[in-house]
């Protein structure tokens, strides 16, 4: 015989004229293996078909379903109920504007994230259908696919205070995605035209290193590691600024 | 992220770049400053004719009457830079409260002591300088006689603890923030920075007891 659950979730959908947002209960029997996006499926067909939530891979592969689970963003998918207490609260994300209970709308958010980091390869090179392709080091090339592995869940921000705090703060998924193109040789910006981008407190100097990013992130992206390698690349940037012929 | 703003960019500046160095360099000065203090003070515990000496040399070397308002410029320096961080409308107070509260995650937790002990060793530690710098020179005598007073005592039992954590956690902070340590080490180097917080308050704890104590 399994636990019975608590789940506390937050309910509100913006659509419905006259809904408040306020929290509702509801219980289930625990199965083996559960995890939550089984748990929130199985409350939607068997008690409220009117529960708002988003999924897509269930293989933590999308970043869809992210939401805030008993105070930690993180993915429903991957969430296992055995690894959470009796009663588990779940909360939309915060920052990102809400669709409708558990949903949020992080395309927006991220569709913006990329026209503000330019995030393309920055070449003059024309390109060639015809020639052969350019080899890259191996090394290089997994250090850029590390990098890639970043699902655009979204819960990096969410857990960070600066975001929180500040709305025109770019977060850990921007940086990573800057430092990615950074480590990419084909792409050709200068340190000086990173610093046109980041090197300001929207961007590297206004992360306050709570690394809470880090310890939240579904994938483990090495996202302290990439904060520090770009707050001291910026910052030297900066220095090598000051003593430019002009 | 603002959901209505334009894709343009703030331009070059190297302000924000600025402040930032300084705000990791004057508090990386302090640091060692205060890791400097505690050898003085704590010196009293082996003998208080040990820390008059140590204060006579600062005093015949000038670097109490110079070093002394430098560091007190410092450290006003250091509470401007940083504060450039620090909500000080209640909105903002309440929405980091409000997250680190949700969240339950060590590392914003210890930036919000680091926020309110700033407070009080802005209000205190200004007090305490103050005090010393307008009595030089520093022998054990006087700050003994200081802490035999009451609610001085309380004053440098309140102060301490505020010292001791803010300097753990920010030197925790500017190396995990500049990359100094990886991410790899990063538990490690929360123990020992834990551990070098426990011993220097021991110390310091230590140190009050004996100035009380001195006859």
């Amino acid at each position: 015989m399994g636990r019975q659950i608590k789940f506390e979730i937050f309910r509100y959908n913006p659509e419905r004229k006259g809904d408040v947002p306020h929290m509702q209960t509801f219980t289930l029997d625990e199965t083996p293996n559960m995890t939550l996006f089984i748990a929130l499926n199985r409350l939607r067909e068997e008690q409220d078909p009117s529960l708002i939530f988003d999924f897509c891979c269930r293989a933590g592969i999308c970043g869809a379903c992210a939401m805030v689970i008993n105070g930690r963003p993180g993915l429903a998918c991957q969430t296992k109920t055995k690894d959470q207490p009796t009663n588990i609260t779940l909360l939309p994300l915060p920052v990102y504007k809400l669709i409708g209970d558990l949903a949020v709308d992080t395309g927006v958010w991220f569709r913006e994230m990329y026209a503000k980091t330019e995030s393309w390869i920055h070449t003059a090179k024309v390109f060639d259908p015809k020639a052969e392709e350019e080899r890259m080091d191996n090394e290089i090339a997994e250090q850029i696919y590390e990098l890639e592995r970043c699902i655009e869940c979204g819960c990096c921000v969410a857990a960070c205070g600066t975001a929180r705090l500040r709305d025109d703060f770019m977060g850990a998924a921007a940086l990573n995605r800057i430092a990615r193109f950074v480590v990419d040789p084909r792409d050709e910006r200068t340190d000086r035209e990173y610093f046109e981008v980041i090197g300001n407190d929207n961007g590297i100097f206004g992360c306050m290193g709570l690394l809470a990013c880090e310890d939240v992130c579904p994938k483990g992206l090495p996202l302290q590691n990439q904060l520090g390698f770009l707050r001291r690349k910026m910052g030297i940037t900066a220095i090598k600024d000051i003593f430019r012929k002009k | 992220m603002l959901k209505t703003n334009t894709t343009s960019v703030a331009g070059l500046s190297r302000v924000d770049a600025g402040l930032d160095w300084l705000q990791m360099l004057t508090g990386a000065g302090l640091i060692l400053f205060m890791w400097c203090h505690m050898l003085l003070v704590s010196s009293v515990v082996i003998s208080p004719s040990i820390m008059n000496a140590i204060a006579h040399f600062f005093e015949a070397t000038y670097m109490a009457q110079v070093g002394g308002p430098l560091i007190f410029l410092t450290f006003l320096a250091h509470f401007v830079l940083a504060a450039r961080k620090i909500p000080f409308r209640a909105e903002g107070q309440a929405t980091i409260w409000q997250h680190a509260k949700m969240l339950k995650h060590r590392d914003t937790w210890l930036w919000v002591v680091q926020a309110g002990t700033a407070m009080i060793i802005l209000i205190l530690g200004a007090i305490h300088m103050w005090v010393v710098l307008n009595d030089l020179p520093i022998t054990a005598a006087k700050s003994a006689a200081r802490m035999q007073h009451f609610w001085w005592f309380v004053f440098y039992m309140i102060l301490l603890p505020c010292v001791e954590l803010h300097v753990s956690v920010g030197f925790y902070r500017i190396a995990v923030k500049w990359g100094f340590v990886k991410s790899d080490k990063r538990g490690s180097f929360k123990k020992f920075e834990t551990t070098l917080f426990t011993i220097f308050m021991v110390i310091g704890v230590i140190t009050l007891i004996r100035f009380v104590t001195l006859g």
